[in-house]
């Protein structure tokens, strides 16, 4: 038995930090990033553009530094109150959940959110130089909540929903990582597969966590059919869309096993075409398609299925008692 | 004396809990003491740097204004605990639950027999004209009789070095959550000051809390059937950590308004499985909330229809509907006659002396002595509204008495309450505080204390205002389980004085006394 509003909570719980991790480790390879293939193009600045598009902040960031013309993009990022997809702010919401999941997540993950919450609004600034480390030690401090949720948190239903959450908003980042690819347009259409070209497509992996898999696969040579091929279509890498919508489908299962099949069909019908798509799909059709395209309508699919969750299961009137 | 932390420690007009007048240290305190004298200042700061950041940490905080600077607080906690022999524990935990017991007997008669009204105990007009009796709940009798299933007894030892009552909570006591977690932190900062047999723990209470739920329970309903819940205002009410912490500990459902639905009579909560049967509410809500139907229509926190499934026995309430009718300050004056009506005993623990303005002869006494006493408006809290008469213009007086004899059931009168002190860190050394002591009692089938209290402390020098909304901070309560080798004589209960000196004393440093809550 659980109320329908905490396992609403949970997966909001799984969506926030999923997202308040991915950020931060965005940030934390774009940094280097962002000094290296300055050196290179001699243009800073698009990389930050990129990483900002990428968590949905474009516009407001335009719109800030319209006012400010100052205003550091890394700031924006990471403290910036005004900006509801910087850190601060995603860590912030993930928070005020976990106050009102007290009781259905551990002291010691509660801790550890309130622990980064903290630290994170005691801060008024941070300069490039502390970036490196302070989104290390973000990225590390989640890495940390999903670890003790894993061996300090019932095994019940509740776990499955923050799962869901955890593994919807991943397949989300993924793909908008892999996205930000497609706002670093390269000088000229000769490079690529050139210097730079390995060098964005490596950084990309990078983003993803996924340099030492990629390398240990032994896809040869980073390119980016390469590149997209395992973010999108691995079976076995954690955070490419493929595994992570199996995961979704598995603990979705899980978590509505006594839902009323009414309530349960919707949802269930869209995660697993997503599912068989993905399965059926390969990077060759993919590119056809053109990679952007087929990562917009990737989001869009999540998009329904997120509204099918919220509609059907958590916010469902009951028909009888 | 112990690490020097005591070089300027300069007693107040009231008793302090670890000093003898003369300055030795009181029984309870003497193995604490020696503990203690292995600490200097450097070593306090450290302990409570600790304590403040394991608390701030566990977000056992309140938000200062807007989040929107995220600033917040922890409640400021006290490393010198309050500390109370065995011998004393149980005589204040023997009058306690007579006085819980009498307070519920007296809620079932005034809803159910009136005898109490008849008999002249308690005059109809104080118990009718009070805006917390509820029509709702006449003619009614909640499982097992009872309605004050929690209670929260604020006391505090006046000059005669006795716990006197100060204040009765019913309805929705708040506090008990920092008693236990106060303790885990002083446990984990400061466990070298501990006594050797220890002390009476307090981890019990959520298990008890529950099986207290459980006993409750509406009597069709088997116990393994029985769904207990915690009824929420919501994240945004100060004590939410309270509720939150008290559902984790004992492991059953924080409802909010919205999570709830009546129909046919019956609750249920909305899950992802479909509806499920509540039975039990532990409710944190206030009775004007608790059901929209039934009382403010533009509650957003309650659960329409609610008090028809409660009345007609399919779901329990607790605390029940209408309880405040027994800790309304008026009443108040009259427990220690309801005690002697309903139990035929003599009340262990007294009150502090209450004129109610509503009697005639009490009202002519407070006319003529209002220079003397401490006024009060019976259905304010917060101190707003308080009199106090020795330090009052004439003009406010005169203003005062003018709004009591217009109203008399709203006044009540008490003598200016001294109160006692315990050691308090502040600055460069420890400080006499002023302290009272809120003990939680739990009434199911029986009658149970917790051996342990929030104690609340005065920070500012001088101050006679412990509540936490006004610079209030708080302390562990240790309960001695062990001590029967200590000489009876020396317990600070008997050894009570006149304490007239002290009395004259003080009588220049009152603000809003007592306004606790």
């Amino acid at each position: 038995m659980m109320l329908s509003r905490i396992a609403e909570s949970l997966y909001w719980l799984g969506r926030q930090l999923e997202r308040a991790e991915n950020v931060a480790r965005m940030v934390h390879v774009d940094y280097h990033a962002s000094i290296e293939s300055g050196a290179l193009v001699g243009h800073v600045p698009r990389t930050w553009d990129a990483l900002i598009a990428a968590t949905g902040a474009g516009d407001s960031f335009a719109k800030a530094q319209a006012d400010d013309p100052g205003r550091s993009p890394a700031d924006f990022l990471v403290l910036a109150r005004d900006n509801p997809n910087s850190i601060r702010s995603i860590v912030g919401r993930a928070r005020e959940l976990a106050r009102t999941l007290r009781p259905h997540i551990s002291r010691e993950v509660w801790e550890e959110i309130n622990t980064l919450h903290l630290s994170l609004n005691r801060r008024t600034s941070v300069s490039e130089y502390e970036l490196y480390d302070l989104c290390g030690s973000i990225k590390r401090s989640i890495e940390t909540v999903f670890g003790l949720y894993d061996n300090t948190v019932l095994f019940d239903e509740g776990r499955d929903w923050f799962r869901c959450g955890l593994f919807i908003e991943r397949t989300d980042m993924t793909s908008r990582i892999l996205d930000t690819k497609y706002h670093l347009l390269l000088p000229t259409a000769l490079e690529v597969g050139g210097p730079l070209d390995r060098y964005q497509w490596g950084a990309i992996l990078r983003s993803a966590s996924a340099w030492e898999a990629f390398r240990k696969g032994g896809r040869g040579e980073i390119s980016g059919a390469r590149v997209a091929s395992m973010l999108l279509f691995s079976s076995d890498f954690p955070r490419s869309a493929r595994f992570c919508v199996r995961a979704l489908l598995r603990h979705f299962g899980n978590a509505t096993e006594l839902t009323p099949p009414p309530q349960r069909v919707g949802p269930q019908r869209l995660i697993t075409i997503l599912d068989l798509d993905l399965a059926a799909m390969d990077i060759r059709r993919a590119m056809a398609i053109g990679l952007h395209e087929y990562l917009d309508t990737l989001q869009s699919r999540l998009i329904e299925i997120d509204r099918a969750l919220a509609n059907d299961i958590f916010r469902a009137l009951p028909e009888s008692v | 004396m112990p690490g020097g932390m005591f070089e300027r420690y300069e007693q107040l007009a009231g008793p302090d809990e670890m000093f003898d007048r003369d300055g030795s240290i009181r029984p309870a305190y003497r193995a604490f003491a020696e503990r203690l004298a292995h600490w200097d200042v450097a070593e306090y700061h450290l302990r409570q740097s600790r304590a403040d950041l394991a608390l701030l940490n566990a977000g056992i905080t309140f938000t200062v204004y807007s989040d929107e600077q995220g600033t917040e607080r922890i409640f400021p906690f006290s490393l010198i605990p309050r500390i109370i022999g065995s011998r004393e524990w149980a005589h204040v935990e023997a009058g306690l639950i007579q006085r819980v017991r009498a307070l519920n007997l007296f809620l079932l008669d005034v809803y159910n027999e009136q005898r109490s009204i008849r008999d002249h105990v308690v005059p109809a007009d104080v118990v009718f004209g009070a805006p917390e009796y509820s029509l709702r709940m006449v003619g009614f009798e909640p499982p097992l009789g009872v309605y004050a299933h929690i209670a929260g007894v604020d006391l505090v030892r006046d000059q005669n070095e006795r716990f006197v009552v100060l204040e009765d909570n019913l309805r929705t006591p708040s506090g008990v959550s920092y008693v236990l977690e106060n303790r885990t932190v002083m446990v984990r900062v400061a466990p070298d000051v501990f006594p050797p047999h220890g002390v009476a723990p307090v981890n019990d209470y959520p298990s008890r809390l529950l099986a207290m739920l459980l006993e409750v329970r509406p009597p069709h309903v088997t116990e393994a059937d029985c769904r207990v819940v915690i009824l929420t205002p919501g994240i945004y009410n100060s004590a939410y950590f309270e509720h939150s912490f008290l559902a984790q500990q004992m492991g059953v459902p924080l409802v909010e308004g919205v999570d709830l639905v009546t129909h046919n009579e019956r609750v249920y909560l909305r899950s992802t499985s479909g509806l499920e049967p509540v039975h039990v509410i532990y409710r944190r809500v206030d009775d004007a909330f608790l059901d929209p139907l039934a009382f403010r229509a533009d509650s957003m926190l309650g659960v329409s229809g609610l008090m028809s499934a409660y009345r007609a026995g399919n779901v329990t309430v607790t605390n029940a509907v209408g309880t405040g009718i027994a800790d309304d300050k008026v009443v108040y004056r009259f427990v220690p006659d309801i005690i002697r009506y309903f139990l035929n005993e003599e009340p262990l623990l007294p009150n502090v002396e209450t004129f109610a303005a509503t009697v005639p002869e009490e009202r002519e006494f407070i006319r003529r002595h209002a220079r003397e006493l401490v006024i009060k408006p019976a259905n304010a809290s917060g101190g707003y509204g308080v009199l106090i008469g020795p330090q009052a213009s004439d003009d406010r007086i005169q203003e005062t008495l003018a709004a009591m004899d217009a109203e008399p059931r709203q006044w009540i009168a008490q003598p200016l309450q001294e109160f006692s002190t315990i050691p308090t860190f502040q600055d460069d050394g420890l400080h006499a505080r002023r302290a009272d002591l809120r003990p939680y009692i739990l009434t199911g089938a029986s009658t149970w204390v917790l051996p342990s209290a929030l104690t609340r402390v005065a920070l500012r020098a001088g101050s006679y205002v412990v509540n936490s909304s006004q610079g209030g901070g708080s302390k562990d309560t240790w309960v001695l389980t062990d001590d029967d080798e200590l000489d009876e004589a020396d317990t600070p209960s008997s050894t009570a004085t006149t304490g007239t000196d002290a009395a004259s004393r003080s009588s220049s440093q009152s603000s809003s006394q007592s306004a606790t809550g």
